[in-house]
């Protein structure tokens, strides 16, 4: 068979939709590699791709389809896909608690962009705004959660309560019911518990591959690159010897849920990579699927635009030639109209250290830490004596975490009531008489090292803040160590110490805790 | 400002709401109701009501082609603010959609100017559509091919080599050209228009312009080209030495001693003094 028409591809579909013994193959329509995809421009994908979810919204999408209906959701910018995945989920057997922050998330990121969608037939497009909506879908479905939804319900809240801008008018007795349903008592309680936050188990999100089971890398050793610097290098070179952290982007993407996000990730990757020391024994590299246009100057200014941290080890890449064995070696989701991708998926890869694929993160959103713990675990593949190290140095920074604020308040403490003279020493210690502490000899030179501690905690909380993005607990601990060091050398603020190391405390709870939120923010997101 | 309070002539300020008033109001003059609608973007997203009356005024074919088209503006202009107008967007898009099929050609070609800057499938289909099937067209060729090249996703390169081969008119073959330099397999395309001198010189602009951007290493040769060929015109050979000076490798333009003779004549004996000047330019930061 030929490439379908348009209108050929919509009746085959609906063919399939109608046969509840072919239902399942739905699912594979809506791989983006498919070949039905394969040259046609990005209007016709969303087109095409929109009447598969609307026909598994009428069949009934099951475990297979669910992920692409969620991938829809978490990172869809069109509006006519994000309504129909919206519509799609709600033919799922049974409504989960998980959903609720993947359509909230949805909801926020589509609302600005709430065009009128027609689902009336193949290739509808409303022209009058009495239709359907992204927005006026991803409430229907969030309606259908019910009290499963609570999680969300003060997101809900706050957008019923702008005042400036806010949803159309006529959305909101639909948000007025939702919002009320989901807070309803009255409710029956449903099957599912309300706990969320976690994916259905059978959700293939990450596809992991034990090292006996890994597809060689022969094929696509002799595949080219150039790198962002213009310099060539061949897969072998580059990724032989150790293990790999591969992203795929192409800087021409228009959704920046999808390449610009990743490539931003891959900077972050970079920088947990190099707070566990593993930045030089693990490489990684993002490849672009549009090679022909993303020239060595184009990935280079796209990664540093992002963060991205280039040189031998870590670099951004163009096939030269060999892209076709790459595409297929890896096989990634992505379909082209000449040269120009017309949809992708999200991708990351991790490489063992013969360039085998060890474990691929598709479709939603992936976790940087999840990602680097994963490329650990491969390093400690190669040489097994080397995985106590691992293990100790992701201890050693949990300790580090607590460790440091509460050393940091005692150094304050230290210089804020450090004796001025031999006899206020002897006074201090005498209060420790009973340990037998008073028979420690004056020690002006601990002055300086209890200083040097208090600043060593000054820049690691604004390190901590840097990262999270929360700069309250560096500047609380900023204040306390001023106020410290002016009580000290004027008498007159003597009576202020005291506040001071309160400030550096209560800064120091902050940022410990900013970083603790923002690292499980991270893992649920 | 000081001459307009001067002569008594400035529109009086009035409050959006009043201004949005007037401006819908279909007894009040079409110039004062096009100065009102300058001055009502803001009223027209303020509730739901004056949106519906800024779109009747825009969807009634009755209305003077200025007054609508000062409507869309108005709404444009409020479409700006993606946050305030959100409540607006669904309605005015849809609008969008129903005008772009109007009687008046200027309607349609704004309303679908407004919807490729959103990337619209619907607009594209018919842009496409229309390029496929003159007959189906909304706008020219031209018109199309420019607003398609607002979404470098779209299905256009295709139909816009064919326009390249068989352009219907001059300028519809040069949209054309400025759509498909975003194309990385057009590249060799460029070469051959850069280096016709049968081409439009406009046209061969555009292809030097898409083919240091598309594949700088052919553009940089070709430029050399033109700078050593005695008949080529000079517009084009201030062009190419321009883009040698930024992108090249100075090294080995500075070894390059035909090229560095045939700039030196340029230098002296180009007929515009701007090309005269950038060429002496060139020699001076070689010390020559």
């Amino acid at each position: 068979m030929g490439t379908p028409s348009e209108s050929e591809f919509a009746r085959l579909i609906d063919t399939l939709a109608a046969d509840p013994h072919r239902r399942e193959e739905l699912t594979d329509w809506l791989r983006e590699d498919h070949p039905v995809y394969d040259q046609r421009g990005t209007a016709t994908v969303v087109r095409m791709r929109g009447w598969i979810l609307l026909a598994l919204a009428r069949a009934g999408i099951t475990e297979k389809s669910l992920l692409f209906v969620l991938e829809e959701l978490d990172n869809g910018i069109d509006p006519y896909l994000v309504a129909a995945a919206a519509s799609a989920l709600r033919s799922y057997q049974t409504p989960n608690a998980v959903f609720a922050p993947i359509l909230m998330r949805a909801l926020d990121q589509i609302r600005y962009r709430d065009d009128p969608v027609s689902f009336a037939g193949y290739g509808a497009y409303a022209v009058s705004g009495d239709q359907t909506s992204p927005v006026r879908e991803l409430l229907k479905t969030l309606l259908w959660l019910g009290p499963l939804a609570r999680s969300v319900l003060p997101d809900l809240e706050a957008i019923r309560a702008e005042r400036s801008g806010g949803l159309a008018k006529k959305l909101l007795p639909e948000l007025d019911q939702t919002v009320s349903v989901i807070a309803g008592e009255n409710r029956r309680p449903h099957r599912e518990t309300e706990s969320c936050c976690a994916l259905p188990d059978n959700l293939a999100t990450k596809l992991l591959w034990p090292r006996g089971a890994r597809l060689s890398a022969d094929a696509i050793e002799s595949t080219t690159f150039e790198d962002h610097e213009g310099a060539p290098v061949t897969f072998r070179e580059f990724f032989r010897g150790h293990p790999s952290i591969v992203v795929f982007f192409y800087t021409r993407c228009d959704n920046p849920l999808k390449c610009s996000l990743t490539v931003t990730k891959l900077a972050r990757v970079q920088k947990l990579l190099a707070e566990q020391g593993l930045a030089d024994q693990i490489s990684t590299a993002a490849i672009t699927y549009d090679p022909e246009f993303d020239l060595a100057k184009r990935i280079r200014v796209y990664g540093q635009d992002r963060g991205v941290c280039l040189n031998l080890h870590h670099r951004m890449l163009r096939t030269t030639a060999g892209f076709e064995a790459l595409r297929t070696h890896f096989k990634l989701g992505v379909n082209f109209i000449e040269s120009l991708v017309n949809r992708h998926r999200i991708e990351a890869y991790v490489l063992d250290c013969e360039g085998r694929i060890a474990a691929r993160f598709e479709r939603l959103r992936w976790d940087e830490q999840e990602v680097v713990d994963r490329a650990a675990t491969v390093l400690n593949e190669r040489d097994p004596a080397g995985a106590p190290a691992v293990k100790e140095s992701a201890a050693a920074r949990q300790v580090a975490r607590t460790t440091v604020p509460l050393l940091g308040t005692i150094a304050s403490l230290g210089v804020a009531f450090f004796p001025k003279c031999p006899i206020c020493w002897a006074a201090y210690l005498s209060m420790f008489g009973v340990a037998g502490l008073n028979q420690i000899p004056y020690s002006p030179w601990l002055q300086p090292l209890l200083i040097a501690l208090m600043l060593i905690n000054l820049v690691s909380v604004w390190l901590r803040s840097w990262f999270t993005g929360r700069m309250l607990g560096s500047y609380l601990v900023t204040a306390g160590a001023v106020v410290i060091l002016i009580a000290k050398i004027w008498p007159t603020w003597e009576k202020a110490v005291m506040w001071g190391v309160v400030l550096t405390f209560a800064g120091s709870v902050l940022s410990a805790a900013g970083s603790l939120t923002r690292r499980k923010q991270l893992a649920s997101s | 400002m000081t001459t307009k309070k001067k002569s008594g002539k400035a529109a009086p300020k009035i409050s959006p709401r009043a201004a949005l008033a007037k401006a819908t109001n279909k007894k009040a003059p079409a110039a004062e109701r096009i100065n009102a609608f300058t001055q009502a973007p803001l009223a027209a997203c303020e509730s739901d009501e004056n949106l519906q009356k800024v779109l009747t005024v825009l969807r009634n074919k009755q209305e003077p082609v200025a007054v609508r088209l000062a409507a869309l503006q108005s709404l444009a202009a409020a479409a700006f603010s993606a946050i305030a107008f959100e409540p607006c967007r669904n309605d005015y898009i849809a609008t969008l959609r129903e005008i772009s099929q109007d009687d008046d050609p200027e309607i349609r070609e704004r309303a679908l100017g407004l919807l490729m800057r959103e990337q619209d499938g619907f607009a594209q289909k018919a842009l496409l559509d229309g390029l496929k099937k003159p007959v189906k067209a909304l706008v020219s060729p031209e018109k199309a091919l420019q607003l398609l090249s607002y979404d470098v996703h779209a299905e256009a390169y295709a139909a816009a080599r064919e326009i390249v081969s068989k352009p219907p008119n001059p300028d519809a073959k040069q949209e054309a050209l400025r759509l498909l330099a975003a194309d990385a397999r057009s590249a060799p395309l460029f070469e051959q228009v850069l280096r016709d001198k049968d081409e439009l010189r406009e046209n061969r602009q555009i292809a030097a312009s898409a083919l240091s951007a598309l594949d700088p290493e052919k553009f940089q040769n070709s430029a050399r080209e033109i700078l050593l060929d005695r008949s080529e015109f000079e517009d084009i050979q201030a062009t190419s030495l321009t883009a040698l000076s930024h992108f090249a490798d100075q090294e080995e333009l500075a070894k390059d001693k035909p090229l560095m003779k045939s700039i030196d004549r340029l230098s002296s004996k180009a007929k515009s003094a701007k090309y005269k000047r950038s060429a002496r330019q060139f020699l001076a930061k070689r010390d020559r």
